[in-house]
Order: C-alpha cells, then structure tokens, then sequence
C-alpha cells in the first residue's frame, strides 16, 4: 500500500477516452431507462387488469425479473440468447435490454403504484362523460400518476446507472471498462476508479436534483 | 316554493327504464330486482338509508357499474351486461358503444371528480374534444359558456385547487351540461359541501329541474326533495320499498318510509 505512486496525471491524459465511456454509460443507461419505461407500464398496466389471468402473469414477471441479479440478467440476454435462439445482440443492445428488463421490473412497481395513487372516481367521472377507456388513461389518469411516479422513477434510473457500470463484462466500453483498460496499461487503478466514482456522484446529484425540479413543475393544479 | 303541478306521465313510452336490475359485490346483494321507470321531463329523487344502494343503482343506469342481470332501456334501446369478460373484441365492440349511452348520460358526484391537473375550461373541452369531436376553438366557446351559465365566468382558466368546494362542484356540472345529456344523475350533489354552499348547488339543479331535464336526483335534503320532485323512490337494502308523489310519501303509512323519513327531518 505503501509502495501506491498516486499518478493523477493519467486523468488528464486519458480524460478523453474516460468521456467517451461515459458518453457511453449514459448512452446505454438512457436506452435501458426508455426501455423500462414502456416495458414497466406495461407490466403495471397487466398487474392493475380486470382479467386475473393478465394480473397473475404480469405479477409473476415482475416478481422474477425484480429478483433475478442485473449480473446473471446480462449474460442471459448476451449469451443465453444468442447461444439457446440465435438472437444476436451487439454488446451495447444487450446490456440495454438487461438493464431495461431489470428496471422495467422495478417500474411496474413505481407506475402500479403512482395509477393506484389517482383516486378512482376520477375514473368514473371520465367514464361518465363517454370518454374511451384510452383516452381516459392518457389524458386524465397518467398525468395525475407521473406526479407520483417521477420521484421513485429517478431512482430506478440512478439504479440502472449504476447498474450500467456492469456492463463492461461483456465488453460494453463504458466509462468503466475504460478505467479497467487504461489501468491495465497505466497500473493506476485507484485514481481512474476514483474519478469514475466521482463523476457518478456528480451525475446522481444532478439527476436528483432535476427530478427534484420536475416534481415542483408537475405539483401544479395539486389534487382537491 | 309549491310542488310542481302536474307530473309527466309516467307510462310514456320507454325513455330511461330499468328492468330487474341487480348487482352484487361479493355476496352482498347490492341491488335486487329494481325495477324503474324515467320519463322524459321527470324529477325522480332517491332517498334511503346509508348502504342501500342508491349510487350503485345511479352507477348501474350509465354502466359505470355494469347490472349482472337485468336491463336498461335508453330511448328504445337496451342494454345489458357482457356476459363474457374474456371475449376481448366483443367487450371492446361493446365498451365502445356504451360510451355513447354514457355521453347521453350527464352524471355528477358527491366528490365532484374534477380533473385537478386541467382548469375549469379545460375540464369542460375534455369532453367536447374527445366526444362531441369538437375543434379547440369551438370547445373552448362551449366551455366558456357553460361555465358562465352556472355563474363561474370569472373562473375558466383556474386550477380546481383555486376553487370552492361550491365552485368545483359548478364545475362539473358545467362539464357534464356541455355535453347536452338528455337525461341528468346526480349523486348526494351537496353532500361534501360546506352547508352555506348547500343551497347555490340545489338552485343549478332546480334550475335544470324548471328548463325541463329529465333527472334522477340521490339527496338527503328533503325538503328539497319534497319540492323539486315529481316522484320520490324510497329504497332499502338494494329494494325499492316506495315510489310517490311527494305529497303521497309525506303521507306514507309505509312502516320503514315513514321511520327514515322521520329520523331525517328531525
Ligand atoms: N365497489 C364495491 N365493492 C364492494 N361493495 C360495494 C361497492 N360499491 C358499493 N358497495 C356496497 O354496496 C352497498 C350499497 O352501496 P351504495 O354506495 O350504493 O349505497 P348508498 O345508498 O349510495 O349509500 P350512501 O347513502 O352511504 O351513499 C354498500 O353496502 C356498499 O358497501
Ligand atoms: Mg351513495
């Protein structure tokens, strides 16, 4: 321990490359989010269902894929895929995927949760009127849930961000797989980590701190 | 305030009618058998106790709680339950329908069920938009009138956050009248109002009472009931126990009538 040279001159000089990872963590963890979004409506969509048959199976795929770890996710979709069906992902649409079904089960949970938060007679109040059960979702019980469901929803992003670091396993050059590259050559593992980990705290504050905003914007016209 | 003079007659052709009617939650027999008929013009006001099953007999008349047995007949047509709920495209085909019965059916509840992320206008254009297919322009013409028409001309661009419990309520009333139901339901209107805010809701509805709707009216205020009335429909326990001229159940010897309508007016 003693021995460790801190080199901190190996940021400056790799600072492009480390951008570039990071671009591409962002990249990857942006493209999972997207996915978990629509994947998460949907499952709460399945979960909230009249039928029982689309409720039970809609909470039995979130149950598992909540519980499946990130890491064994990832190299289902990479390998187990390609090698059982032959779908075949480049390293960056699998590690989105991975991410997305992963975080797409944590949504279900935020997005059931935020439409259960809408009273119910708001509902009723657009059935009433004969507006379509579609028209009813998107123009008054979705808006009233997003109020509910940004600040949690951020959450799971910064999870999936996090997450992201792991997908350098399969070969994903995120920012993390560039420390892990250049260390290799440079042996100074600690000040890369360092600033990767840095530039993530950085990046949860600010994201935090957005989500903090929006939540602000959308209190408007708060319930009765 | 003297009771209207003469009723319409109530055996004119099928304009809103409920035949054997039931429902049941559980094993809870909600409705049983209820059997009612509306003609076109008439004031019918519900009362009964807490429980029996007033709002779920208003929630059946649009389908917003579907009957499991039984029928209504809307000008001539009937509707009844889906009797499948897993044949997907014909409960689509059927859904699609019933949202016309519904936009002919104007309803308002005792929590007023405002959109609380639209402003009054914008409550009311809801419909106009997406059911009468209305362009912006026009519906927000349309909204602005109606809102002005019960008095909240002032109001049209606040959030309901802004507004009374009185104000809101005007709100939904405008936005079901925007759609120019033929036949108006409403649930315990006043019930969650402040009382001094009572009577400025009562007066929109018996305004409409005097332009002519055809309403079924759930109430507690019964000396409201008593004037604005045609006919009074008695219920308990998911049964219609009574149905009268006010002056009839005024003078009701019926047992269970008479022993709520004494508990109330006390
Ligand atoms: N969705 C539901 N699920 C289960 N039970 C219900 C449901 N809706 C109503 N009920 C039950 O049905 C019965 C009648 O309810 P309803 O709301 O129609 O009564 P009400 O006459 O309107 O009473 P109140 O005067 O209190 O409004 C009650 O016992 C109620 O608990
Ligand atoms: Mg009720």
């Amino acid at each position: 321990m003693n021995s460790y040279k801190f080199d901190w001159a190996v940021i400056d000089k790799y600072l492009p490359e480390l951008l570039k990872g990071l671009w591409i963590t962002l990249e990857v963890s942006l493209v999972g989010m997207a996915i978990a979004l629509i994947f998460g409506l949907l499952l709460a969509m399945g979960r909230l269902s009249p039928l029982r048959l689309t409720r039970s199976v809609a909470n039995g795929i979130t149950q598992v894929f909540r519980s499946i770890p990130l890491f064994v996710m990832l190299f289902w979709v990479y390998y187990g895929l390609s090698l059982k069906f032959h779908v075949l992902f480049t390293e960056f649409q699998a590690g989105a995927l991975a991410l997305g079904i992963t975080g797409g089960a944590y949504m279900a949970e935020v997005f059931r949760g935020g439409l259960l938060a809408v009273d119910p007679g708001q509902r009723e109040a657009a059935m009433a009127m004969g507006i379509s059960k579609s028209t009813t979702f998107f123009h008054v019980i979705f808006p009233q849930a997003l109020r509910v469901v940004v600040p949690p929803s951020v959450n799971v992003y910064v999870g999936l961000l996090k997450g992201a670091t792991i997908v350098s396993v399969i070969g994903v050059s995120d920012m993390i797989y560039v420390a892990q590259y250049v260390s290799l050559q440079t042996f100074t593992p600690f000040e890369l980590y360092s600033v990767a980990g840095i530039v993530f705290v950085a990046l949860t504050v600010s994201i935090s701190g957005f989500a903090w905003m929006l939540e602000r914007r959308l209190g408007r016209g708060r319930s009765e | 305030m003297s009771s209207p003079v003469s009723a319409p007659d109530a055996l004119a052709p099928d304009f809103l009618k409920l035949v054997g009617v039931s429902k049941t939650f559980g094993n809870h027999r909600v409705l049983d058998k209820i059997d009612l008929a509306v003609s076109e013009g008439e004031v019918l006001v519900i009362i009964g106790p807490s429980g029996s099953g007033k709002s779920t007999l208003l929630r059946c008349i649009n389908f917003i709680a579907a009957p499991d047995e039984g029928e209504v007949i809307f000008q001539g047509h009937s509707w009844k339950a889906m009797s499948s709920k897993y044949n997907f495209l014909a409960n689509r085909k059927y859904e699609q329908k019933l949202t016309v019965l519904r936009s002919e059916i104007g309803m308002v509840f005792q929590n007023f069920n405002v959109f609380p992320h639209m402003t009054a206008a914008q409550n009311v254009m809801l419909g106009l938009t997406k059911v009468r297919k209305q362009s912006k322009d026009n519906a927000r013409k349309a909204a602005v009138e109606a809102l002005s028409q019960v008095g909240l001309a002032e109001k049209v661009d606040q959030y309901p956050e802004k507004l009374s419990g009185g104000q809101k309520q005007r709100v939904a009333i405008a936005r079901a009248l925007a759609l120019q139901p033929k036949v108006m339901l409403f649930d315990e209107a006043t019930s969650s109002l402040d009382p001094e805010l009572v009577n400025g809701i009562l007066e929109e509805i018996r305004r409409l009472a005097k332009a002519g709707m055809t309403m079924v009216v759930v109430t507690h205020e019964m000396n409201f009931a008593f004037q604005v009335a045609h006919r009074i429909v008695f219920m308990d326990q998911g049964r219609i126990v009574e149905i009268g001229t006010p002056d009839q159940i005024r003078k009701t010897t019926e047992p269970r009538t008479r022993s709520f309508l004494s508990a109330i007016l006390n």
